[in-house]
């Protein structure tokens, strides 16, 4: 499958997903006023990937900052994941810089509320 | 444990809002200056001149007359910390065709003499002895010890084809308040000279006397898009470095006047509103004001009374409901930036309705987050 990679634009993200590397980053910040035209693409792209993806799956999250209007995306995502029958081949690496316990918080929500494999790791 | 109440007075917010509306942008600045801070200011302004489709010459120009103006201030700017009183501001306005690049600092009052008549020399010269005089400080100017010699008067009178208007507030025995504005005529080098008023100052001692009562450290008033709030978003980053929670708090409030906000006057490239940042008793009050629709008022008063009314388990489940509501997938649902914002502050929401008339009224909303103290 196609690697996804899209630059950051200053209020969007950097993505990169690389299933030939088995790398999959999602980093920077995510403040579009439009959240769901952004992850628009990001979504049709993860859909297609959870029909066969690879054995030990990481999507790693290493965001500075992201806006309620991405929360809400992010949750979709995580979303996309509990539903995939594949899901335990999939898991979430939610990095949080050291003495960010906001982050810290968001992802521990995040793994409250959505059942899939979550790691925390400070960086 | 109860939090202690910040009194709303946000009443303030529509009145200040009207005091800077003869722009059509007004960005201000008080505090300490630093580097850092200096660049970002340039950057946000340069941001939203661009949006103007300014001409490049003129861009240039105000943009070097600021550089001059801001480093005018930290040259002469005693960090005084702890001092909240006569703090230096920067003030840039778009006025029709113009721009005004104000700033205003204080000076020991010896130096009075000195920078009256120093600008009353410049002021004196026309295009081509300016030129001239120009060189001569350049070359054989007497450099004063904090490296001016006058020469960022002579440029900003040069660059902007213009008189430059100035004003001493005296403060007390030993200090005034000196204020300087230049005025920047966007038509180019065909525009006729026009003397500026001489009582153009005049106003600025009340807006001083609202920025200091109020201690107000960021306004910015003017058009909203997701460009100008970037643009404000990277000054405080570089500001407010080690809080994030301001950042996130400000990103929810700009993007509510970017998304729900309406334009009064139709404005194509965006929503006019204002937005202010104050520090009081150890928080920053962060506040947001702009046009709603009159008939909406009620349903966002009532939401608003709503998530203020929710304990902590409340609120929680009320955002995690929200968070996980996919039906509700517009990117226009703003009770999960409410939500957020109370989580956040840990506080409840201050905010402030007026009516402006039949069909509109200014809503104001502001937050309040602990300043960090560094260690």
């Amino acid at each position: 499958m196609e690697p996804l990679i899209i630059e950051s634009g200053g209020d969007t993200p950097y993505v990169n997903f690389n299933p030939g590397t088995n790398t999959f980053l999602i980093a920077e910040k995510s403040l579009p006023a439009n959240a769901v035209e952004f992850y628009e693409p990001v979504f049709a792209w993860i859909t297609q990937y959870l029909k066969d993806p690879n054995e030990n799956t990481f999507f790693d999250f290493k965001l500075d900052y992201f806006n309620t209007s991405s929360s809400k995306q992010i949750a979709r995502f995580f979303k996309f994941i509990a539903d995939s029958p594949f899901k335990e081949r999939v898991s979430v690496r939610w990095f949080y810089e050291e003495d960010d316990s906001d982050m810290l918080d968001s992802g521990l929500l995040y793994a409250k509320l959505i059942d899939i494999n979550f790691e925390f790791i400070e960086y | 444990m109860a939090q202690p109440t910040i009194p709303n007075d946000l009443d303030f917010f529509y009145d200040f809002f009207l005091h800077t509306k003869s722009a059509e942008l007004t960005y201000i600045y008080r505090g300490i200056f630093t580097q850092a801070i200096i660049k970002h200011i340039l950057s946000l302004t340069e941001t939203n001149i661009d949006k103007t489709g300014e001409s490049v010459k003129v861009k240039k120009r105000v943009y070097l007359i600021m550089v001059e103006g801001l480093q005018n201030i930290t040259r002469h700017q005693e960090l005084k910390e702890f001092e909240k009183k006569n703090q230096a501001i920067f003030l840039i306005q778009k006025i029709g065709s113009q721009y005004h690049v104000t700033t205003g600092n204080a000076i020991t009052n010896d130096r009075i003499e000195m920078l009256g008549s120093q600008i009353e020399k410049v002021n004196s010269l026309n295009e081509d002895e300016l030129k001239v005089y120009y060189r001569e400080v350049l070359t054989k100017g007497k450099i004063s010890d904090k490296g001016g010699a006058g020469l960022g008067l002579i440029e900003m009178a040069r660059k902007s084809g213009n008189k430059l208007l100035y004003k001493f507030q005296q403060v007390d025995d030993r200090e005034s308040f000196f204020y300087l504005r230049t005025e920047i005529f966007s038509e180019g080098e065909g525009s006729p000279q026009v003397e500026p008023d001489p009582n153009a100052l005049e106003g600025i001692e009340g807006m001083q006397n609202i920025l200091e009562a109020k201690n107000i450290l960021i306004a910015f008033n003017g058009i909203f898009s997701q460009e100008s709030l970037l643009g404000l978003l990277s000054i405080i980053e570089s500001q407010m470095a080690d809080n994030k929670n301001v950042y996130n708090i400000i990103v929810e409030m700009l993007q509510n006047i970017v998304r729900h906000g309406i334009s009064a006057t139709e404005n194509p490239s965006g929503n006019e509103a204002m937005f202010l940042i104050r520090e009081q008793k150890g928080d920053y009050l962060l506040s947001a004001g702009n046009f709603i629709k009159r008939s909406n008022a009620d349903k966002l008063r009532e939401r608003l009374d709503y998530i203020n009314s929710l304990d902590d388990k409340g609120l929680q489940s009320f955002y995690n409901l929200k968070l996980l509501d996919f039906e509700t997938n517009d990117g226009k649902e703003s009770g999960l930036g409410f939500a957020e914002m109370r989580l956040k502050t840990k506080k409840k929401l201050l905010y402030c309705f007026r009516e402006v008339d039949d069909e509109f009224s200014f809503f104001t909303i502001q937050a309040a987050v602990p300043v960090i103290v560094e260690s």
